[in-house]
């Protein structure tokens, strides 16, 4: 999918599943994925895909980890280096 | 006005077993709970079915009780998502290995199959465990139970077997009548041959209502959920002390508890977390799983359990007063529920019972006078 | 770490801002709690990234920053509250790890969460709430999708709509569940703040020179993941395509914290559903709690702003530092303007109030419970199994059991058993518990030495 974005100003190297990928800082990590075209962050409880919803920290459908840890990415502003894991979907 | 051979105040496992051994043994039956069956301490507790920390002298019961929950889909008739898996408990430093052995070996002569292994041999069985383990006891017996899904399979089987439910309906009277009881409850008035007090913490408020005095102390014990995460750990986890239980369910949630205590007041079934005892709960339990430290905190809750002043149950007739049966108290008495339930129940149809009860007498601080059969 | 104050505000919207800046300038010692880095709350939440043009909402909130900077309050931001003991202890979460906040009074300005009725899609990616669409476009300079149908109830679909086409995306559709007569009822109430009206008619304009398709009284059927993109089954029979919907049906209170506290509460479908019962200042029934802001019940942030400033100055006199006279004075003051905020609001709100029809019109595979995918079938058949109360029905089909702690199936959760049990004010509310929102463990425990976990002593063998 084509990234939907607006032009991007001060972007920052970070790491998405293992791969580079450049994102504006101080973005929440959220709208850096959606950006990048990825909508699908997570699987539910019976494997079906899901991605940010609600974008206020309620749904808890972003969740991914940030640097070794489970975190909301809508939560989490983009910084340089930072690694994010999505969550595989069958 | 409907009459009863048989009415249980109580719907926990307890006070369910119970009824329901009376209604499938013949006996016109009705279970009065005040919240909704299995609800408070039998729905809200840990489920926990081990045997490292259960009360050495209850280990014949519990055993028995471990059979029960394990075959529920043959004899209660409905699954309730028993996970059989073995126990391990854990010593982290010389003191609590000290504890271990001499905790293991008591239970051990009681009949638990507890085996004291070396840290490494406990981190093959479960290699989540961290690596300042000193020494582990090992169980094969031991498991856990979803006890928030419990009360649905005991209502079903409660109806199946023709026993009358009566829920959101605490009692307020009791009343003696020429043969049998009257019961009160605000909403209801049933009276019945029989009266069985199966209500946990409430028991005192329930036998003062009889004028009989015996003070039943209410433990609050709090637990903590964290959020689905990978298999982390396959068995159930505890401590030498007893201060720890941890164990995942087959959702991938992971439960801690322990008895850790709360806040909170019997009558207005108001309860607090103590936030100390959260945090320090959750510590012990990522120290003995450090992988628990990837996970969230989902939820906390907390749940009455009843203790008597020596922390053994009280199961049969109460003294001096035809008619009227007790059960509760039983300490970490959940794996061993069922099997009390039966032998109350079996006691009540006039079968002999297979294990000896818990008399009461023991534990009265007072009996007011003219109130015997 | 323990800070001490006498006036803790969580939440730093327009309500906890104003109450927290009214207060501190009655002399009160007062602290600000916000789980976001910066004041602004939803509504003027402040930018992830700033671009050239500047909305209203911006400036309003660069604004409030600057006031709320510069107040003499003291501001912890980017903690998460994870528990209020009462009295009132306050522990939260920061980036340095576990924080407590002891205050004598306590004011919540925590806004609402947005309600979105489930349909049978409603779970697949690029399907968002129309408050996130608001935050993607205004804070994050994002847009949800290339193609978004834009669908639900109330002031947002159009505010939604014309920022999209603003940022250079196209929008698929309007479809707004009101019938237009809605709006016409609304109208009169909507006309106490003509700079709002005239702002929302310009949106509508621009949606109707762009061409776009608006559909009053028209709704999400089902949504449908297909290749690269949604194919969306309007109620009226209608197909749409897209990579994108934004959906939501108003606004429902944030109560979580006054139902820990044990305040009382009431159920008010007009204010969003269950809010707190207060007095005319923001008073609840537990002593020294007050409420203010949407939270309160939807009015909007213009009402928000002055129902906290007026919380603000109750504390204060309660706190004595402001006589009876000059409270008064200025209490009165302020009423008209609070009316006028609120009649507006309300106005909004009550046209995204849910109608019972929503939640029946939907199958029995239409997940309710996002966190946990539970049915609506499973629910009606734990409900026919003897499930009846909202507690029971949750540990019966895990409903409301998963991370969001049933924040977005309540409602709908609720509206079924009610159905049964014969309204809303039977079915009552989940217990509250903490956290009241998920921690990690990590942040929590920290790097704790064994000898250091207050172990209590061990059990009877």
């Amino acid at each position: 999918m084509e990234s939907s974005t607006l032009p991007a100003q001060q972007t920052t190297r970070i790491e998405v599943d293992g791969r580079p990928l450049d994102a504006e800082l101080g973005l929440s990590v959220a709208a850096a994925l959606l950006r990048a075209g990825m909508r699908t962050l997570r699987q539910s409880p019976s494997g079906l895909p899901r991605g940010a919803f609600c974008m206020m920290g309620v749904c808890q459908e972003c969740l991914v980890e940030i640097d070794g840890i489970k975190r909301q990415a809508c939560l989490v502003a983009v910084e340089p280096g930072m690694r994010i894991m999505t969550e595989p979907v069958p | 006005m409907s009459r009863f051979d048989a009415v249980v105040v109580g719907g926990g496992i307890m006070g369910c077993t119970t009824a329901l051994w009376l209604a499938r043994g013949g006996m016109c039956t009705a279970l009065i709970e005040r919240d909704a069956v299995a609800r408070s301490a039998s729905g809200v507790n840990a489920g926990t079915l081990t045997l490292h920390m259960t009360r050495a002298a209850l280990i014949p019961y519990a055993l028995k009780g471990w059979q029960l929950w394990a075959t529920a889909r043959d004899w209660l008739g409905h699954d309730v998502g028993v996970v059989a898996a073995p126990g391990l408990c854990l010593a982290f430093t010389k003191a609590e290995a000290a504890l271990l052995e001499e905790r293991s070996a008591v239970r051990r002569e009681q009949g638990a199959p507890i085996k004291i292994i070396a840290p490494d041999r406990a981190r093959k069985i479960e290699p989540g465990l961290s690596g300042a383990l000193k020494l582990a006891a090992h169980s094969p017996i031991d498991g856990h139970v979803p006890a928030y899904l419990t009360g649905l399979a005991y209502k079903k089987a409660l109806v199946e077997a023709g026993c009358t439910i009566l829920e959101q309906q605490p009692v307020t009277a009791l009343d003696r009548l020429s043969a049998g009881f009257r019961i009160h409850t605000g909403e209801t008035i049933v009276d019945t041959k029989r009266l069985v007090l199966a209500g946990g913490v409430w028991l005192e408020p329930l036998l003062a209502l009889l004028n009989v005095l015996l003070p039943v102390k209410t433990l609050i014990n709090q637990l903590v959920v964290l959020e689905r995460l990978p298999p982390v750990i396959q068995s159930v986890v505890t401590i030498a002390s007893g201060l720890l239980s941890l164990k995942q369910f087959t959702n991938g949630t992971v439960l801690i508890g322990g008895g850790w205590q709360g806040k909170g007041d019997r009558e207005s079934g108001e309860t607090a977390i103590i936030p100390e005892n959260l945090i320090g709960n959750v510590q012990l339990a990522a120290h003995a799983v450090p992988a628990l430290k990837r996970g969230r905190i989902l939820r906390s809750w907390l749940g009455f359990e009843a203790e008597t002043a020596d922390a053994m149950p009280i199961i049969g007739s109460v003294p001096g007063m035809a008619d009227i049966f007790v059960i509760g108290s039983v300490h970490s008495g959940y794996t061993s529920a069922p099997y009390m339930g039966r032998l109350l129940a079996d006691h009540i149809l006039g079968l002999d019972p297979a294990m000896p009860l818990f008399p009461m007498e023991r534990l009265l601080t007072g009996h007011a006078e003219g109130v015997v059969a | 770490m323990t800070r001490r104050a006498e006036l803790a505000v969580i939440g730093a919207g327009p309500a906890g801002a104003y109450a927290a800046m009214a207060a501190t300038a009655a002399g009160v010692d007062c602290i600000v709690i916000d789980e976001a880095k910066a004041a602004g709350g939803q509504v003027y939440r402040a930018p992830a990234v700033r671009r050239s043009k500047t909305k209203p909402e911006v400036v309003e909130g660069d604004r409030l920053r600057s006031a709320l900077q510069t107040s003499g309050a003291s501001l912890a931001f980017g903690r998460r509250v994870w528990l209020v003991e009462p009295g009132f202890i306050i522990h939260a979460i920061g980036r340095d790890g576990p924080e407590t906040i002891e205050a004598d009074r306590l004011i919540l300005a925590t806004g609402t969460t947005e309600r979105v009725i489930p349909f049978p899609g409603w779970t697949t990616p690029g399907v968002i709430g129309l408050a996130a669409a608001t935050i993607l476009l205004k804070a994050e300079a994002t847009l949800p999708g290339k193609r978004t149908l834009v669908a639900g109830r109330g002031p947002l679909l159009a505010a939604v709509a014309a920022g999209i086409l603003e940022h250079g995306g196209e929008v698929a559709a309007v479809l707004d569940h009101s019938p237009r007569m809605h709006w016409l009822i609304a109208l009169p109430k909507l006309a106490s703040r003509l700079d709002l009206l005239r702002r929302g008619l310009g949106w509508w304009a621009t949606l109707k020179r762009a061409g776009v398709p608006i559909r009053h009284g028209d709704g999400i059927a089902e949504v449908t993941g297909v290749d690269d993109g949604l194919l969306i089954k309007t109620r009226s029979g209608r197909a749409v395509t897209c990579d994108a919907v934004a959906v939501g049906h108003g606004l429902t209170p944030s109560t979580e914290i006054t139902r820990l506290l044990g305040a009382r509460h009431r159920y008010a479908a007009e204010l969003g559903g269950w809010v707190p019962a207060l007095d005319a200042f923001g008073r609840t029934s537990v002593d020294g709690l007050m409420v203010c802001g949407d939270g309160a019940g939807v009015r909007g942030a213009a009402a928000a702003a002055l129902a906290g400033e007026l919380a603000g100055l109750a504390a204060a006199r309660e706190l004595g530092h402001l006589d009876q006279a000059r409270f008064d004075a200025r209490a009165s003051s302020m009423e008209t303007a609070l009316a006028r905020a609120s009649r507006f609001g309300g106005a909004m709100a009550a046209m995204t109030a849910p109608c019972a029809d929503d939640i029946k019109a939907f199958g029995a595979e239409t997940i309710i419970c996002r966190c946990e995918d539970v049915t609506r079938g499973q629910i009606d058949a734990a409900i026919d199994a003897g499930a009846s109360t909202i507690d029971q029905l949750k540990a019966w089909t895990r409903a409301g059991m998963g991370p969001c702690q049933g924040r977005l199936c309540g409602e709908a959760v609720a509206a079924i058993l009610a159905d049964h049990a014969g309204g809303r004010e039977q079915v009552g509310l989940w217990t509250g518990r903490a956290p009241i929102r998920p921690v990690p463990v990590a942040d929590l425990v920290g790097d704790v030495a064994y000898e250091d976990i207050a172990i209590p002593k061990a059990a009877p063998l």
